[in-house]
């Protein structure tokens, strides 16, 4: 639920995804939603000369269980923010 | 549990996919006049794509025993292909997850012109012959994408969605289209001015391992269970 909620905070923002098959994806986030399943627009595929085949396609879903690492944007990442969730989610525990 | 492409024959008398209705599937959109590619071996052309709840189906309406079906949890990734220099037509672009690990055995599969090993396949790409139609078949990917979450997440899925406090964050989460019951508004769009304190408070109050905990300021009508 934490990433769910950060993720959705970081709507039309540039973000790489990179997969479990090492595909990294750069692209606008469209829309995340409760698995994690993230679609991106304007998507450039990162390493180009080893995946020549789809170089670059309009719009992608990427199935939430094949994500290894999503790699935010610095100015996108609230450093409070996150530090009080993760608080909160560790008192829990 | 990941199983790849496999073939698939069952078919109607008059030629159309059989669901496994039984168990719930259903039917979401039919396409004729649709083309597949499967990695680089040539396109087989004049098909029809049925897309279920659990399933995408490719049938050949030529040959009554060609066909090949994808479950939903099998597809990694799904896009719209128009580059040109990607693939010369326009085309709904899959990856499909075959649960084995990388190898290269496909490349020599390639070489020739007979797939040999369809749970190798890890491309397919669906073209219409209507390309007008790349996007409502993208969205309909989508939805059906959704509705195939990962099987192990069930049990987690089932609490993440319980608004323990009062009706009135409910209908204002609801709202903001996180009814999970309703599977087209189920992405989280942008909602503009997103207020992430309150995210974080309804993730601190959703949260399981706080029911017994201290935090009964947030419960504070005594609805805590």
């Amino acid at each position: 639920m934490l990433f769910f909620s950060y993720f959705k905070d970081l709507v039309g923002r540039e973000v790489t995804v990179e997969l479990k098959n090492d595909l990294a994806i750069r692209g606008t986030l469209h829309s995340v939603d409760q698995y994690l399943n993230i679609k991106l627009e304007n998507t450039r595929v990162v390493d180009q000369d080893k995946y020549p085949h789809m170089l670059s396609v309009r719009n992608c879903f990427i199935r939430g269980s094949v994500v290894r690492y999503v790699l935010l944007p610095p100015e996108g990442v609230d450093i409070e923010i996150l530090h009080d969730a993760t608080r909160r989610e560790a008192r829990g525990g | 549990m990941v199983s790849g492409l496999r073939s698939f024959t069952h078919r109607t008398q008059t030629g159309e996919a059989v669901l496994d209705t039984d168990n719930g599937e259903e039917l979401m959109h039919v396409q004729a006049g649709v083309d597949i590619v499967l990695n680089n071996f040539p396109r087989h052309s004049h098909g029809t794509l049925y897309i279920s709840t659990k399933q995408v189906i490719w049938l050949s309406d030529v040959d009554k025993e060609k066909g090949y079906a994808v479950d939903f949890l099998s597809i990694s990734l799904h896009a719209v292909s128009t580059d040109p220099e990607t693939y010369p037509v326009p085309c709904i672009y899959t990856q499909i997850d075959t649960g084995a690990g990388e190898d290269d055995s496909d490349n020599s599969d390639s070489e020739c012109n007979v797939i040999q090993d369809l749970s190798k396949i890890r491309e397919m790409r669906l073209i219409p012959s209507d390309p007008t139609q790349l996007d409502t078949l993208f969205e309909v990917f989508c939805e059906c994408a959704e509705l195939n979450p990962e099987p192990n997440d069930e049990e987690e899925e089932q609490h993440d969605w319980v608004f323990n406090t009062d009706q009135m964050e409910d209908e204002e989460a609801e709202e903001e289209g996180f009814d999970s019951q309703n599977p087209s508004n189920s992405l989280g769009q942008s909602n503009g001015n997103h207020d992430l304190a309150r995210t974080v408070l309804e993730l601190q109050i959703n949260d399981k391992r706080f029911e017994d905990a201290e935090e009964m300021e947030n419960n504070g009508d005594g609805t805590h269970r």
